[in-house]
């Protein structure tokens, strides 16, 4: 055989990617979890193998990383449902319209992610283009205070964002679904409900689950999000492991908020897995 | 009652729609009010925002920052993501998917950790300043098993056969690969390509934490959300919207993605 050896022309393709994947993410995520152990005195860091960094973070930081997880939980369910109902309806109930859904998909996936959460805040706020709208028409007096500044326009601007990254996976997954089972569904007498639970979603649980837990990890990490619609104070574990790594310093904490908020991230992804795939996958 | 059921079908599709794309014309449309603010009744038609983003020296910093980002963020995840899509499309074993997904694993962890960890390696371990190259390293790390799983399901369906055939009439490997393979991938490499470039000018966490001094786009856009009720943000935002947006149905295009 002339020419490179068949593995050495591989192990030259994979070579830049993968050392870039090495260098770039393998290092210091490994470096990241040694500064996880170590501690801080005075403000300098201390190397050594201490437990400090994730007893602050599960006891301090406990209830804001079960406030984390419910808002992760909630978005990622909302994605999952409506991004169903919306790749269900372009891939079976659009007709010749349903590539034009997916498309409106993809312009909003790519619609820029600062964009999209400044557009919320200027939909919700106390000026902004709903309660203007709701004075004008006289529907209310003085402006409604409740629509920003909570979980409520937190999770909403999420979903928005999110949205796109459940409907793709689901509508491939449905892409899969052959309409001539669900003819044969339909001849042998089963209602348009019975089709739906026993024929379509057993075919797509695996899209489905992938699309939970794409949103619910990118959910669970973010925090622009709640820093500009959640309010003063905090409401997510991502605004502090910021405030954590960049105005206080203390690498340590930073580090072992993020490791325990992406390893609960993955607990929860896969039990959800287990339950509703199965171990065979 | 199929009647009822098609309309309801519509009337939902349609809101959903509305839901997905309404935060992003909202913003294109306020762009050109004379507005402050976006709010209902809007004012008069004007281009006074963009006029005054254009006279504005610090926009034309964050541009150019931007575009020294993602030109060699494009260029570079590009050719890695390309040569290990090859590489798993020769493999042809069971290797290959688990070797792309380990490259995607960048994507599915928050860019938060992503940011910091980078900015641990190059201020703690490697003494680097932070900056533009700083970013271009982040950026590729996400952007090119995007590139490489562009290219991979575009190569799903390439035709080995004539590679074969080539070298049977006497090509050598490369001219084989310059001559046959090149040509034929060229529309899916371009697409990737604009995709990486799209998705590094829009980036903003991974850029904010390791741009060090100045700014690119998407910082520039998070200092004004950040301080003022600077209108001009719609501006700037219906720019970026429309830079991504457009890049983005073109590689579309030129992919023949579907979905």
């Amino acid at each position: 055989m002339t020419g490179w050896p068949r593995m050495l022309r591989r192990g030259l393709a994979l070579f830049p990617a993968f050392g870039i994947l090495t260098g770039l993410f393998f290092m210091p995520i490994a470096l990241l979890l040694a500064v996880s152990f170590w501690s801080v005195r005075s403000y300098r860091l201390v190397p050594g193998f201490a437990l400090d960094a994730y007893a602050r973070t599960f006891s301090f930081y406990g209830p804001l990383f079960i406030s984390t997880m419910l808002i992760a939980a909630a978005v990622a369910l909302l994605c999952v449902v409506v991004g169903f109902v919306f790749a269900y309806g372009a891939r079976f109930r659009s007709g010749r319209y349903g590539d034009l859904f997916i498309l409106a998909t993809m312009i909003t996936l790519f619609g820029g992610y600062l964009v999209k959460i400044y557009s919320w805040k200027a939909i919700l706020s106390a000026n902004g283009i709903l309660n203007s709208t709701l004075l004008w028409l006289g529907l209310v007096d003085t402006p409604v205070s409740w629509f920003i500044f909570n979980r409520g326009a937190v999770i909403v601007a999420l979903a928005h964002f999110l949205l796109p990254f459940a409907i793709l996976p689901i509508y491939s997954a449905l892409r899969n679904v052959p309409d001539i089972t669900l003819e044969a569904a339909r001849d042998l007498g089963a209602s348009p409900w019975t089709t739906l639970v026993r024929v379509v979603l057993p075919q797509c649980k695996a899209g489905l689950v992938a699309a939970f837990a794409i949103c619910f990890l990118s959910a669970a990490g973010d925090y622009v999000t709640p820093m500009f619609l959640g309010g003063g104070s905090g409401i997510m574990l991502g605004q502090f492991i910021v405030s954590e790594f960049s105005t206080r310093f203390n690498w340590p904490v930073g580090a072992a908020m993020s490791f325990s908020l992406m390893g609960v991230s993955a607990l929860v992804i896969s039990a959800i897995w287990l339950a509703v795939v199965g171990r065979r996958g | 009652m199929m009647r009822i059921v098609a309309f309801a079908w519509s009337l939902v599709m349609g809101l959903l729609s509305v839901f997905l794309l309404g935060p992003l014309v909202l913003v294109a449309i306020f762009s050109f009010s004379s507005n402050a603010l976006i709010s209902f009744p809007m004012g008069d038609l004007t281009l006074k925002w963009y006029r005054d983003l254009f006279v504005n020296p610090d926009f034309y910093a964050a541009l150019s920052n931007s575009l020294a980002i993602a030109l060699p963020v494009a260029l570079i995840s590009t050719v890695t993501g390309t040569l290990a899509a090859y590489a798993f499309a020769e493999w042809r074993t069971r290797l290959g998917l688990p070797l792309l997904a380990l490259l995607g694993l960048p994507v599915l962890l928050p860019p938060l950790v992503i940011a910091i960890s980078l900015v641990v390696l190059y201020v703690r371990w490697l003494g680097l300043p932070l900056g533009r190259p700083a970013v271009i390293g982040g950026h590729v790390l996400v952007t090119q098993p995007l590139v490489a799983a562009v290219i991979a399901s575009r190569m799903a369906s390439f035709d080995f056969t004539v590679l074969e055939a080539a070298r049977d009439l006497g090509a050598s490997r490369w001219q084989t690969f310059w001559k046959v393979t090149l040509p034929q991938m060229r529309a899916a490499i371009v697409g990737a390509a604009l995709i990486a470039f799209a998705l590094s000018l829009d980036e903003f966490i991974i850029a904010v934490f390791t741009i060090g001094g100045g700014n690119t786009i998407s910082t520039f856009v998070w200092g004004k959300i950040k301080t003022t009720l600077d209108p001009s943000i719609n501006a700037i935002a219906t720019i970026l919207l429309l830079m991504t947006i457009g890049l983005t149905l073109i590689a579309l295009r030129l992919t023949r993605y579907r979905g």
